[in-house]
Formats: C-alpha cells, sequence, structure tokens
C-alpha cells in the first residue's frame, strides 16, 4: 500500500489526569473521508485540534505525508523512568544494556522534540533551498537587465518561501458558523486571511482567488465585501468552508460542520464538502455525532469512546457487522424517520463493566477481519470472529 | 383571506372527537415590530393538543414554531404583535390574561424544556434550590386557589343538595364542614408521617454507604456515622419507629460511634459492621410498616362510630348524584336559553351587521355567563371565554369606526404630497396605514358566535348520555384533592424529598450527593435530565419541549427521548414537541404539525405524515436528509425561507419547490383534506392539478419502511 495521507500512532493527549485521547492510531489514505464518530467529551474533536497542532500532543506521533508533524514523549520518558529504577538492582551487564537503552530513547526524545517544534522550520529551510539552487544558475548567466529582472522574481520567490508553513496544508472547519468568524472583518478579509499570512501581497491575485472560491462554494462576489451577521446559517458555513479550501489544502479536518445547520441547510452544506471533495480530490477527517450523516458522507469510520478507538472499519462494514457492544449500543441509538420501527426499536446500553471481562489483559486494537480493527482482548477477538464467519488465525495455520 | 379560510379548519370540523382537548390554539396570528418593518412570524395556525398527546411541530429556524410555544406560555418577546386568534387554556385565553394570571400557570400548568440546557440552569445555584424552588413558591398559591375552587364547588353541590333532600342536606354539610377541619389535621399528620419515614430511608441509605465502605476496607468520612445518628433522631414516629424500637437503635447507633477514631487508626472497621447490620435491619422494619389511612384515624378520632367511607361517604355519593343531576338539568336548561340568544345574535349579525349586533350583546354576554357551570371539571374554554372575545372584538369596532376614516385621509394627504415630490424627482415612501380591518372583526364576531352556538348544541346533545355516576365519582375525587390541596404546606423537606424522587425519576443516579452539586459539576445529557425534572416539579399539564434535544447527541438524546415518552405515559402530560429534526419526531409524535413560513403546511399523525406526505415541503424534509441507506446526492431545498417582512403573495414555499404550479405565485392554497386526521395546504391536492409524485427518494425510502415494516410483523 501507498504511504498515506495521515498515520496517527499511539497518539495520547492528556489534560492533567484528564485522559482526553488514549493510545489512538489510524491511517486516512489520500482521497478518503475518514469519519469519526463518539458521544460528546469522547475525545473526537481533541484528536482533530492534536492533528492540527492547537495542543501539543503528549505522546506518539502524527505523519502528515510521510514526514513526522507532531509527537510527544511521554512514553519514552516513562521508559526512561522504569529503565533507571531497574539500573539501581540490576546486574553490571544488564545495567550496561539498560543504559545503551536510555541513551537511544535521550536520543528519540531529541529527535521528536525537532519534528515537533521544528517540522515548519524544516520545510521551509527546504523550500529556501529550493529557491537557491534553481536561481543560482540563472543569476550567474544573467547580465544587465535581465539581471535586476530575475534578482526580483529571486527575492520575490525567497520571501515567499520563507513564509510558508507544512501544517496550512491541514485546514480546519468549524462547528459553530457564528463563533468562527471575525464578526468586524469583512468575508474577503476572512478568506484571504490565510493567504496574506502565507506571502501574498498582491490585491488583485487575493481578490480573484476569493472570487473563484466563493463561486465555488455556491456564495457570488457581491458577498465578499458584507460581514459575517448578514448571512444566513447556511452561509456562514459555506464561508467557513471556502476560507478551509483556499489555502489549497489536502487534509481538511471538519469538527461537526453540519451540526449547528437547519436540515435543509445540513443538505446544501454536506453537498457543497462532497462536491469541493471531488473537485479539488481532498481527504477530509469528518467528525459528527449524526451517525446518519457521517455514514452517508465518510468511506471509513472510527468509533471513540472515552479517549479511546473502540472499533474502525469501512462505513458499509461497520453498518452491516457492529462488533464492539459500544458501536451496537451507537447504532441503535439512532432515530429514524420511520414510526413504526421507532416503536419497536430497542436501544441497547452500553455498560464497560458489564460488557468485558478484561481482568488484566488490556485489550488492544486487532484486525478481525481485514479492515475492520476491534478494541478487544484475546478472547473476544476469538467471538468475533466467530460472529463473522471467520476462522480464528491458529486454525487457518493447521 | 385566511379569515375565510377559518371554516374549513380541520380544529373545527374535528370537534367531535371524544379525547379531552387540553389546549386549543385558533387563528394564531403574531407580528413582530421590527427596524426594517412588521415581521410576520406566525400567520393564522389552528390546531389542539388532546390529554395524553404529543403533537409535534416541525420546521426551520424561523418557521415560527418556537414564537407559537413561547405564546402559549406568555413569554414572547417586547416587540411581539398578538394580531389575533385565541389560546384557550383552562376556561382562559392565554392571549388576553395577564401577568398576574400567567403567574399561577406558568411552570406550574403549563412548563417549557429550554434547547439549550446550560444556559437556561442557574450557574450559581445548586441543583437542590433550584429543583424546589418553584415547589416553594407555588405552595401558598396552590392552597389559595384550592380553597376558592373548593368553596365555590362545594357552596353550589350543597345549594343542589338541598333543594333536592332538605332534610338530609342540613346534616351532610356540617359533615362536610367538620370532615374539613379534619381534613387539615390529617394532611398535616401525613406529612410529618412522610419526613418522619424519608429520614429512615435517608438513614438506610446511609447504612447501606458504610457497609459497602467497609466491605471494601476504604471507609474514610466518618460524618457518615454522624448522619446514621441524625436521621434515625429525625425519624421517630409513632407510625415509622415508636420510641422503643428507637431506643433498640440507639444502642446500636452507639456502638457504632465508640471508638471510631480508633478504628480508623488501626484501618479496622469490621467489628462495626455489624452494628450497622443491625441499624439497617431495624430501619427496614420500619420501612416495612405500612402507611395508615389518616383521614380516616382522624374521622374515628373525632368520635365516629362507623367508618367514613361506609358512613358518611356513602350518604353524601347519593346526595351528591341527585345534586349533581338537578344541577345539570339546571344548566342545560341555561345553555339552551343561552344557545337562543345566539341564534338571535347571529341573525342579527346576519342583517344588521355589528352595528346592529352591539347595543344587544349585553343580554347575549350575560345569558353565556350565567351558563357557565362551575361543576364543569374542564371548564368550558369557549364559554369562559365569550365575554371578553366579545368586548374585545367590540372595542376594536369602536375604535375602527372612530380611527379608520381618519388614518385614510391623513395617508391619502400624505401620498399626494409624496407624489408631488416624486414628480421632482424625489423618492418618498408613504407607509401604509394601519387601519383596524372591519372586514375581520365582523367576521371574528360572526365565528366566535357561530363556535359557541355549535359548542353549546354538541353539549345539550350529548347532555342525555353522560354518566352521572362517574361524574359523582370524579366531583367527589376532585373535591377531596381540593381539600388536601387546602391543608398541604410545602415545608424545605418535603420539597426535598419530593425533589429527590424526581431527580430519580429522570434518571439521576445518586440523587441525594447530586442535590448539592452546581450545574456545571454535570454533563450536558444529565443537565438536559434536570430541566426535565424542574419542568415537572409542579406536577405541569402540558409539558412544551422546545428543541430539547439539539444540543445533544446520540446517545444521550435517544435516553432524554426515552425518558420525556416514559413520563408522558406515566403522569398522562401533553406535550408539544418542537424540533426541525424527523427523525427524532417518528420516536416521539402523535400527532405531526409540518410549519414553513409562520403556517401549517401539513398535519396528520405521525405515520401520515411519514408514510404518505403530502406537502413538497414535507417531501423536501424528508429527501434532505440522509438515512443509513442513502447513496445518492442529497436533494437539498435550494435557497433560504423567504423574508416575513413581505410574505410572499401565493405559497410561501413555491420559490423553492421544484413543484410549484403558477397558481402558487398567484393564490394562497386552502387546506385540502386527505382524510380525517390528515391534511395539507397545497394546490397540488386540488382536482383539477397535474398529478405529481413526490420525489424518487421520499417513495424509495417510503418503500423501504414499508417492506421493512412488513418484515418485522411477518417475523413476529
Amino acid at each position: 500500500m501507498s504511504e498515506p495521507l495521515l498515520r496517527v500512532e499511539h497518539l495520547c493527549q492528556y489534560f492533567g489526569p484528564n485522559k482526553a485521547v488514549d493510545d489512538v492510531s489510524f491511517e486516512i489514505q489520500k482521497g478518503e473521508v475518514f469519519g469519526l464518530v463518539g458521544e460528546s467529551g469522547c475525545g473526537k474533536t481533541t484528536t482533530g485540534r492534536s492533528i492540527i497542532k492547537l495542543y501539543d500532543i503528549t505522546s506518539g506521533s502524527i505523519y502528515f505525508k510521510g514526514k513526522r508533524i507532531a509527537a510527544g514523549t511521554k512514553s519514552y520518558k516513562d521508559r526512561i523512568r522504569e529503565a533507571r529504577k531497574e539500573c539501581r538492582e540490576a546486574s553490571p551487564e544488564r545495567r550496561s544494556e539498560l543504559e545503551a537503552e536510555i541513551a537511544k530513547l535521550r536520543e528519540e526524545i531529541r529527535s521528536a522534540r525537532r519534528d515537533h517544534e521544528q517540522c515548519d522550520k524544516l520545510y521551509k529551510d527546504e523550500l529556501v533551498k529550493e529557491v537557491r539552487e534553481k536561481y543560482a544558475p540563472l543569476l550567474e548567466n544573467a547580465q544587465g537587465e535581465e539581471e535586476k529582472r530575475i534578482r526580483q522574481e529571486y527575492d520575490e520567490a525567497l520571501r515567499i518561501a520563507k513564509k510558508q508553513r507544512y501544517i496550512t496544508q491541514i485546514q480546519m472547519i468549524f462547528q459553530d458558523p457564528i463563533a468562527s468568524l471575525d464578526p468586524r472583518m469583512t468575508v474577503m478579509d476572512t478568506i484571504a486571511e490565510g493567504l496574506v499570512i502565507r506571502g501574498e501581497k498582491d490585491r488583485e491575485v487575493l481578490e480573484k482567488k476569493v472570487y473563484d472560491i466563493l463561486e465555488k462554494v455556491g456564495l457570488v462576489r457581491e458577498h465578499a465585501n458584507r460581514y459575517p451577521h448578514e448571512f444566513s446559517g447556511g452561509q456562514r458555513q459555506r464561508i467557513g468552508v471556502a476560507r478551509a479550501v483556499v489555502m489549497e489544502p489536502e487534509l481538511i479536518i471538519a469538527d461537526e460542520p453540519v451540526s449547528a445547520l437547519d436540515v435543509s441547510i445540513q443538505a446544501q452544506v454536506i453537498n457543497l464538502l462532497n462536491e469541493l471533495r471531488h473537485e479539488f480530490g481532498l481527504t477530509f477527517l469528518f467528525i459528527a455525532h449524526d451517525l446518519s450523516v457521517v455514514k452517508y458522507f465518510s468511506d471509513r469510520i472510527g468509533v471513540m469512546y472515552y479517549g479511546h478507538l473502540v472499533e474502525l472499519a469501512s462505513s458499509d462494514e461497520l453498518f452491516a457487522h457492529p462488533l464492539h457492544p459500544y458501536t451496537q449500543s451507537l447504532l441503535s441509538a439512532i432515530p429514524l424517520p420511520d414510526p413504526l420501527m421507532e416503536k419497536k426499536r430497542k436501544r441497547l446500553k452500553y455498560d464497560p463493566l458489564a460488557a468485558h471481562n478484561y481482568g488484566s489483559e488490556q485489550p488492544e486494537m486487532r484486525e478481525v477481519a481485514p479492515g475492520h480493527f476491534v478494541r478487544c482482548s484475546r478472547e473476544e477477538f476469538e467471538r468475533y470472529r466467530q460472529q463473522l464467519g471467520l476462522q480464528s488465525p491458529e486454525d487457518e495455520k493447521q | 383571506m385566511s379569515e375565510n379560510n377559518m371554516n374549513v379548519m380541520p380544529s373545527r370540523t374535528e370537534q367531535k372527537t371524544q379525547a379531552e382537548k387540553k389546549l386549543q390554539v385558533h387563528n394564531l396570528r403574531i407580528s413582530f415590530r421590527t427596524s426594517a418593518g412588521k415581521v410576520q412570524a406566525v400567520r393564522g395556525i389552528n390546531f389542539d393538543l388532546m390529554k395524553g398527546e404529543t403533537l409535534a411541530i416541525v420546521g426551520e429556524s424561523g418557521s415560527g414554531k418556537s414564537v407559537t410555544s413561547k405564546a402559549i406560555l406568555g413569554i414572547q418577546a417586547g416587540n411581539a404583535i398578538t394580531e389575533e386568534g385565541e389560546i384557550l387554556y383552562n376556561g382562559m385565553d392565554l392571549l388576553k390574561i395577564g401577568e398576574d394570571d400567567f403567574y399561577h400557570l406558568r411552570g406550574d400548568k403549563i412548563a417549557m424544556i429550554f434547547q439549550d440546557p446550560l444556559s437556561s440552569l442557574n450557574p450559581i445555584m445548586r441543583i437542590g434550590k433550584q429543583l424546589t424552588e418553584a415547589m416553594l413558591l407555588k405552595s401558598r398559591a396552590r392552597r389559595k386557589s384550592s380553597r376558592r375552587e373548593f368553596a365555590a364547588r362545594m357552596d353550589q353541590l350543597s345549594k343542589r343538595m338541598e333543594a333536592a333532600a332538605p332534610e338530609k342536606s342540613a346534616e351532610i354539610s356540617r359533615q362536610i364542614r367538620e370532615l374539613k377541619e379534619l381534613e387539615k389535621a390529617s394532611v398535616r399528620k401525613e406529612q410529618a408521617y412522610q419526613a418522619a419515614r424519608s429520614c429512615a430511608e435517608e438513614a438506610e441509605t446511609e447504612c447501606e454507604n458504610i457497609l459497602y465502605l467497609i466491605g471494601k476496607n476504604a471507609w474514610k468520612d466518618l460524618s457518615d456515622a454522624k448522619k446514621v445518628k441524625e436521621f434515625t433522631r429525625r425519624s421517630i414516629h409513632p407510625d415509622v419507629m415508636p420510641e422503643e424500637e428507637f431506643k433498640q437503635i440507639r444502642e446500636h447507633v452507639d456502638a457504632l460511634t465508640r471508638g471510631l477514631r480508633a478504628c480508623q487508626k488501626n484501618g479496622d472497621f469490621s467489628d462495626k459492621a455489624s452494628s450497622v447490620q443491625a441499624i439497617q435491619e431495624c430501619l427496614k422494619k420500619a420501612l416495612e410498616r405500612e402507611k395508615p389511612d389518616y383521614l380516616e384515624k382522624t374521622w374515628k378520632e373525632a368520635g365516629h362510630s362507623e367508618s367514613l367511607e361506609d358512613g358518611f361517604m356513602k350518604e353524601f355519593r347519593a346526595c351528591a348524584e341527585t345534586g349533581i343531576r338537578r344541577s345539570d338539568a339546571e344548566y342545560t336548561e341555561r345553555r339552551r336559553k343561552a344557545l337562543e340568544m345566539l341564534e338571535h345574535g347571529m341573525e342579527t349579525l346576519a342583517s344588521g351587521g355589528p352595528d346592529a349586533l352591539i347595543p344587544e350583546l349585553g343580554p347575549v354576554c350575560r345569558a353565556v355567563d350565567e351558563s357557565i357551570d362551575p361543576m364543569d371539571l374542564v371548564k368550558d374554554s369557549m364559554a369562559c371565554t365569550f365575554t371578553g372575545n366579545m368586548k374585545y372584538l367590540t372595542s376594536r369596532w369602536r375604535e375602527g369606526l372612530r380611527s379608520n376614516g381618519r388614518k385614510e385621509k391623513k395617508y391619502l394627504r400624505e401620498k399626494a404630497r409624496a407624489e408631488k415630490r416624486a414628480a421632482k424627482g424625489k423618492t418618498w415612501t408613504v407607509p401604509a396605514p394601519t387601519v383596524i380591518d372591519m372586514d375581520t372583526v365582523s367576521s371574528n364576531m360572526e365565528r366566535v358566535i357561530s363556535g359557541l352556538k355549535d359548542h353549546y348544541e354538541e353539549r345539550i346533545a350529548e347532555e342525555g348520555t353522560e354518566d352521572k355516576a362517574r361524574k359523582t365519582e370524579q366531583v367527589i375525587r376532585d373535591l377531596e384533592e381540593k381539600a388536601a390541596g387546602m391543608a398541604a404546606r410545602m415545608d424545605k423537606w418535603t420539597a426535598r424529598n419530593k425533589a429527590l424522587k424526581l431527580m430519580e425519576e429522570v434518571g439521576i443516579s445518586e440523587p441525594r450527593v447530586r442535590y448539592r452539586q452546581y450545574p456545571f459539576e454535570f454533563s450536558g445529557g444529565m443537565r438536559q435530565r434536570i430541566v426535565i425534572a424542574i419542568a415537572l416539579a409542579a406536577d405541569p399539564d402540558i409539558l412544551i419541549c422546545d428543541e430539547p434535544t439539539t444540543a445533544l447527541d446520540v446517545t444521550i438524546q435517544a435516553q432524554i427521548l426515552e425518558l420525556i415518552n416514559s413520563l408522558k405515559e406515566k403522569r398522562n402530560l401533553s406535550i408539544i414537541f418542537i424540533t426541525h429534526d424527523l427523525g427524532v419526531v417518528a420516536n416521539m409524535a402523535d400527532r405531526i404539525a409540518v410549519m414553513y413560513a409562520g403556517k401549517i403546511v401539513e398535519y396528520g399523525t405521525s405515520e401520515e405524515i411519514f408514510y404518505s406526505p403530502a406537502h413538497p415541503y414535507t417531501w423536501a424534509l424528508l429527501s434532505s436528509m440522509p438515512d443509513l441507506d442513502t447513496k445518492e446526492k442529497l436533494e437539498a431545498i435550494p435557497g433560504t425561507p423567504p423574508n416575513m417582512i413581505y410574505p410572499p403573495k401565493g405559497d410561501a414555499f413555491a420559490e423553492r419547490n421544484r413543484y410549484a404550479m403558477e397558481i402558487d405565485f398567484e393564490q394562497e392554497p386552502p387546506v385540502f383534506p386527505i382524510s380525517e386526521t390528515h391534511w395539507a395546504a397545497t394546490w397540488l391536492l386540488h382536482p383539477d392539478a397535474p398529478k405529481v409524485d413526490p420525489p424518487a427518494a421520499v417513495t424509495e425510502r417510503i418503500r423501504k419502511m414499508k417492506a421493512r415494516a412488513a418484515e418485522v410483523s411477518g417475523n413476529e
């Protein structure tokens, strides 16, 4: 398989003693929509915000297009502490082994810190280097007027390269279209702000880009000079979408983009996101709690419960064969526009203590069927496989 | 134009249904004054709310659903103008009563659950205080109103009884007076009993808790033992825990509290477990005792040899039944008289218009007022509000006569001036005069009179079929309730216990701990449960839920909906459920009203709306939301709702409607009935209209739903 666009490995985000996200791993391939569902407070929004580096993550790594953009150090530090403790009572050979390990872990921490803090700088340096390499021979060969023109071009390119950030290839759409737009900025300013920060100075270019994107999201040019309060809820959310898309991102994190909207407007915004996705080949991390919408929009879905990812599968598979009891209870709670079925519907309750008997064994993500991961213990794993009519891997070997 | 629709309005034709109507909304029109002009938020809607039924109002934001609910609760914004209409509840027109009367209704009879649970709770007040606040505030008002109603009803009943059986009635009246006094004493006693019992319960749960902690070897907070001591002391009561039993318990309690510190130092509480168990057993025994019938007891104590039920009540019942028969016969006669007057009034109105009617209104109103029966358990709203309505309409008519001409003249004058200026090239707009539409006033008069006339005709026809024994039973039960209400005094302790029960009822675990917490210590779902508990604290008749689950996520939403549904069954509540999510509605609603631009465009039972929707707007709503099978592109409703300062001329939905015909832009569609309970306002249902099928997404979904339903019923 090719390198995924986004890879999240053992992401942990703790706020003091509160483990908002705990050991979450998933990948998003280019061009797909990955849905993240769960009840409020389960850490889905925190996951999204950690990816876009609104928080410094506690431990784990996030890779975007193969580059590590965020990394935490807690897991390494914990390991070092343990090793130190062990060191005190260990035999000399073991001690030297452990010391070597500690040194290695220290190196890991250093590299994690460097990646986390300097990924933008490294990216910028790379771009600057590229520009320099491109223009160096040109400048040498050119003379007179020609040289002056090329030098100007070179300065401009260098200036823009210096302003680039790696992280701007990920953009976010927020839930509340009222709160996420500055009431004192016109639509033009709001949408162009990111471009200006990225070094675009030319007013004409900015205007053209803004007008283009406004038309793409179903607004008109005249709207550019208005203020957010002059728009309806759906239109405001379109502005939010335009602001994200104008940066030409590869990944968009949509955090409950339709939850605050009316039903009819919801459909408009979902259709818009769908169109943009096909037109620009965008990849989405779609966070929502409305399961019907997530099912409709996503290719794969991850279900979160109290900071853990408990199940991950393609959307059809997840809805056809929900395995984890929490997923089942979540699916049984979806209200459907069908009075007869609704009257018969039985909501399943999920009680983690009653549903699982983990004992001393820590549950982990296991691939029950191809592409279908469930957080489960060994024994549950066997049971789930039986439910799907698959043989357990031991039997397959024989 | 909407006046003409009035007569075909289903709420009128539906009036024969037997179920008790809790709330009736007729032709409600509400506008808002804004700087840009008058926004017509609600434009003539009609619906009835039956007892024990959920009516869902569905629509986009700005369709007027919240405005309607706020009008029912009398909490409209300051710039709202009630143009016309009536909201009838228990003999009152909620649009015309004053704030003093509303004070007794709001929260007490009609309660509301708001959308955002966080902003509807007071952040600096403990949950317990917020829950009991209303109970404590309302307690005195309730006593007063109970006393008033009891007196009115009793007075009437004893008069009739006297006429029916003069020899017995004097004795009965005397005994009733006595009983009233006894009732007071018995209620006091019962409250004392309840207080003691709840203390015992409290102590019991505390014991349970201590035992659990001892078992886990984790008992840290020793004040629990003090609590047990305190609560057991407070539960001394001859019918809960007699003194001698308490002495026993006290020994155990002393054994428990002695040397606790030492135990804590050792970390070993195991020898305390036995005394806690002993206390718990005693308490359990105390709690198993049956509650004595205090009324009966006081009756006996007052020196009566026969029991209350066999002696006095039997006699009273027989007497009351004859009394009620007499009173009913009398009031039917009065109604007949009023009916004659009304018919006469109609004739006068038809021949001479309001000018001829108004001088004759006095005796008509008097006759109607006299025909209002205080024995009616459910007040006859139409009769009660008749006089008020007529007075209002009369004053409107007179004001119209006085000022309309003047305003018209002024308008013409200003218009002429504006035209002159326009000729000079200046633009100058003249606002249209706010004249009173005399036709509307006169047709409203006709509507009110004919409405009451039809209603009385019906009542007179029904009179013979009524079950008098049952009615007597109901009246007596009501009197008993009122008598109890007169005596019941809500103190803090009783309110607290009631609140704790309520919290358990709405599914808040550990209510005793939660009672002392602040709103921010609760999660979203829990907060919404508290808001529901507060709404239910005063035992309302009608519960208005304004998007109660929109701010919550799926699992919590399902829990809250289940909770509201179960409470509805348990308490026989009538619910108005406002939402924009049709999926939620399918679960809750018995009937659904789909609103668009201030009008109800489709109305029917929930099966009818979901399985055979008729209005294009309902189709659009259904097809614009994805369900679990949706794969194709969603059919979003294009555009936005119309600006209600200038409501569209024809069908308000025409501009966004794929199926709009020319007439939709010209003329407003009337209501077309589809079945007895189902109607829609769209020209598509006109016999001459082309046959149009709902969008494929909708038909496909309905087909699937039907197939699934058939499959499920087949499996069963």
